[in-house]
């Protein structure tokens, strides 16, 4: 069955199109460097330099302090990406191993997660987040990805849970368990592989949360900060200017909303693929 | 019922222990205090420092004040806002309600247009109609509200002066004026704030709408009001859409959360003085009480949203025969 | 005397998915059914009997394609408007569906459902047709029909919601009734009552019949003519004493050997 959905979304133009714009978006990311005609950072002329409209020089104009905006859309992809991704492994990785915990142990661990996940999923993410890197002041990039991953292995736990619960009670884990098989093996051998679609729909849809988060956090002036860029926080440079200098504004928004949009529709295509729904009857 | 609404009470209560407890102990590893600012300086004797620090409780060990501290929370006492110069109570008092304006309005409105959406795109399922909507609702999920707050704002207030960029009335005059010209004042700047939450909540519901309504246009039922001679907009409003409304609603509240989150961002945004925007000026002022206040209004609005929701899902479940025929 | 339904050359295709060829469900029929007529559609599981009568409805879901010509009642139902057919439905040709309970929907009140048959075609007075609906749910032999009306399917037995989809369908006195598996979801003295019914409200407004089942018990009490159909092709066509006595079609012969081997198990679904 997991082949068969796989082969359904190699075949979904969707999926297709949303890979490649993540890849490519991965790609800006990670090759940032070398691709960036300017230095992110440096201020050639804050006088004369400034608020450029985009031209063949600055394809995306420059930004009140002479920087090129879009060395720093690239540079920040490498840090909002990076951070997103950084997130996002974090808390499905947490989400997964907690889930399973508890769906595997049952008895008091399982009441103990299942209580968590039910009180956490209540709070406001964003503003907890806020709250606690308001209080420590500012944070390292690091700090961020562990504070907004861990603070998002609630979702990934709770279908982890479930859906292992119910492999739990099919016939080839119980025919396995008959067979001696050791609780960790039939985790590695049988459950992971099982679930593997559903963790990885989870994935999709936490990197569409993440990336917001971080650009919000940014804005706000908590996230990442200057002259580090960040998508957030080249908003946050250019929002007093919004009605001259719009590209300052615009390129970072399509971005955000291009990669979530991407990350959404993948997680979309394989629900699809995976569970049939919207399939035609 | 009455056993879920007591689980779920004993849940808040834990919430808000959880979240008063941590936001507590996270104060003590912060650094300065809502005195830090104006006493901290060289030119303020230390006698003063301390006698302020002893008339707020501040001078004592860590422990003793967390056992006041938690006393008076549980009394009902949130403390002193010193960054505002009144009781907590106040603020929130003065804050609250304009957020659950803000955000009620954005709810049913965002709740309406999202099922409308839904109904559209199941009606024309597969047709043109159908696919911009479906890219349109997409894109309104994944531009975060405060980006969208953002152009809304430039375009929509800064720029061609249709809405006021910012604030809850107009200043100086409205106080004056009779209370159907307050009404629209405030309907005229809630528009932008409450337009863009709307559009958020919308785009989402309309997702979740959406897929609802499809699975539920392939279950038998279906096939016999259309049997019966039924146009297709009456099979859908009055026998998909009931049927597939429920799980959407829960789904709302579990999203709920988010939304404040949401609302926070596009309360600073568009200045509008709610509860998001005073947790702003308090983690700036570092007034601490006030901080903890207002997350734990946040977290008690989106608790109590969801159990209402979680009513409403629940009345409105299909009812399916369970035993045997 | 002219026909009520004539069914020419039908072929119904299930569209393959992204290239692969259309699978055939229903394959060249023809047939005609005169007004009152009684026919029984004979088949096993899966020989296309719901196909055929989702066709003639117009309801075939959208992944399906039929070709050829189904004239009812003056119209042609395969290139009629959806406008057009819609009026039809449910006033001039009805169904009753095989599983009552997924058929009927679940959040909505008996009376409310029954009533909606007469709102849907020109009924605007919605206190007449919730009168109209109690009468018919009495007359299909709803026991209490004034209190079971306010209530939702679930609350009902299997009979009693077959009862209801009875009465939907009747409401307005078609001109033809199609009827698939009736009763195959019921014990069997209900369905000897449910069958009695439908004879009944036959004889009174001279409908016309079309009654689908895998039975042939069921189709041989009831139908004077019965159709067999096999992997999507008509293979008997023959009035059903002939059916019985000297079936000719290697499949017909095997159903008719089922029945006289004893009543077939309770079988749910095509």
């Amino acid at each position: 069955m997991t082949t068969g959905a796989w082969h359904h979304l190699r075949n979904d133009a969707g999926a297709r199109a949303a890979a490649a714009v993540l890849a490519a978006a991965a790609a800006c990311a990670v090759l940032a460097p070398a691709l960036a005609p300017y230095d992110p950072t440096i201020q050639p002329d804050p006088v004369a330099l400034r608020l450029l409209a985009p031209s063949w020089q600055h394809p995306l104009g420059t930004d009140p302090f002479s920087r090129d905006v879009f060395s720093r859309m690239l540079h920040g992809a490498r840090v909002s990406l990076g951070v997103a991704a950084g997130a996002m492994l974090l808390s499905v990785t947490l989400g997964t191993a907690l889930g399973a915990l508890a769906a595997v142990m049952g008895g008091w661990v399982d009441t103990a997660v299942a209580s968590l996940v039910d009180v956490l999923i209540a709070m406001p993410r964003l503003l907890v987040v806020i709250a606690l890197v308001a209080t420590f002041g500012t944070l390292s990039p690091w700090w961020l990805v562990v504070l907004i991953g861990g603070s998002g292995w609630l979702t990934t736990a709770r279908i982890v849970r479930a859906e292992f619960r119910d492999h739990l009670q099919r016939e080839y884990v119980v025919a396995a368990v008959a067979l001696g098989a050791s609780r960790w093996r039939i985790i590695r051998r049988h459950l992971l592989p099982a679930v593997a679609p559903q963790i990885a729909i989870t994935a999709a849809l936490a990197l569409a949360a993440v990336i917001p988060l971080e650009a919000a956090l940014s804005f706000v002036g908590f996230g990442i900060q200057p002259p580090l860029p960040s998508w957030g926080n080249i908003i946050l440079d250019g929002v007093d200017y919004l009605t001259s200098a719009w590209w300052m504004v615009v390129f970072p928004v399509g971005a955000v909303t291009i990669t979530v949009g991407s990350a959404l529709v993948l997680a979309d295509r394989m629900r699809v693929a995976v569970g049939g729904e919207e399939h035609e009857p | 019922m009455a056993r879920r609404l007591l689980r779920r009470f004993l849940h808040t209560a834990v919430i808000c222990a959880v979240v008063a407890t941590s936001v507590f102990v996270l104060m003590q590893f912060a650094p300065g205090d809502p005195f830090a600012t104006a006493l901290d300086g060289p030119d303020v004797p230390p006698s003063v420092r301390a006698e302020w620090r002893a008339r707020y409780g501040l001078d004592l060990p860590p422990t003793e004040r967390f056992v006041r501290w938690g006393i008076a929370l549980a009394r009902g006492q949130l403390g002193y806002a010193a960054s505002r110069r009144q009781p907590v109570v106040d603020v929130v008092a003065d804050a609250l309600p304009r957020t659950l304006l803000l955000v009620g309005t954005a709810l049913l409105l965002g709740f309406a247009a999202g099922v409308w959406i839904a109904l559209l795109q199941t009606r024309h399922h597969r047709r043109w109609q159908d696919r911009v909507l479906g890219a349109c609702t997409l894109v309104g999920v994944a531009v975060p509200e405060f980006l969208l707050a953002l152009v809304a704002m430039t375009w929509l207030g800064a720029r061609w002066h249709i809405f006021p960029v910012a604030g809850i009335g107009s200043l100086g005059d409205a106080a004056g004026w009779p209370l159907w010209e307050r009404m629209i004042d405030l309907a005229w700047h809630l528009a932008l704030p409450a337009g863009v939450l709307a559009l958020a909540v919308a785009s989402r519901v309309a997702r979740h709408q959406r897929a609802a309504l499809l699975g539920v246009m392939r279950e038998d039922f279906i096939r016999t009001a259309r049997a019966k001679g039924l146009g297709e907009w009456d099979v859908l409003r009055r026998h998909a859409l009931p049927n597939a409304i429920g799980p959407v609603i829960a789904l709302l509240g579990l999203a709920l959360p988010s939304l404040v989150g949401g609302a926070v961002l596009v309360e600073r945004i568009f200045g509008w003085p709610g509860m998001g925007q005073t947790l702003f000026d308090a983690l700036l002022a570092r007034d601490y009480p006030l901080v903890v206040a207002a997350v734990l209004v946040a977290t008690l609005l989106a608790v109590v949203a969801r159990t209402v929701t979680d009513a409403i899902a629940n009345a409105v479940a299909p009812r399916r025969a369970t035993g045997a025929m | 005397m002219s026909p009520l339904l004539a069914i020419c050359g039908l072929s119904v295709d299930a569209a393959g998915a992204r290239g692969t060829p259309s699978t055939p469900i229903l394959r060249d029929i023809s047939f005609g059914m005169r007004p009152g007529e009684t026919v029984g559609l004979l088949g096993a599981s899966g020989s296309g009997k719901t196909s055929l009568a989702l066709a003639v409805l117009g309801l075939l879901p959208p992944a399906l394609r039929a070709h050829g010509a189904i004239h009812f009642d003056g119209h042609e139902m395969l290139s009629a408007s959806r406008g057009a057919r819609r009026t039809l439905r449910g006033r001039r040709v009805a169904m009753v569906f095989q599983e009552p309970l997924s058929a009927l929907n679940p959040r909505m009140r008996i009376g409310a459902q029954v009533a909606e048959v007469a709102l849907a075609h020109g009924e605007h007075n919605t206190q007449r047709a919730a009168r109209t609906a109690l009468d018919m749910l009495a007359r299909a032999g709803l026991t209490d029909a004034e209190d079971q009306a306010r209530r939702l399917p679930h609350e009902l037995s299997g009979g009693e919601r077959q009862r209801v989809l009875l009465a939907m369908a009747m409401l307005l006195a078609p001109a033809l009734l199609i009827a698939d598996e009736p009763t195959s979801s019921l014990d069997v003295t209900v369905q000897a009552q449910v069958l009695a019914l439908l004879r009944a409200e036959q004889r009174q407004h001279g409908m016309a019949l079309l009654l689908v089942s895998h039975d042939l018990s069921v189709i041989a009490t009831t139908c004077e003519r019965t159709l067999v159909l096999h992997d999507g092709r008509l293979v008997e066509d023959v009035p059903t004493r002939q059916l019985i006595v000297a079936p000719e079609h290697p499949q017909a012969r095997a159903l008719v050997a089922a029945v006289r081997r004893g009543p077939p198990p309770l079988e749910h679904g095509t």
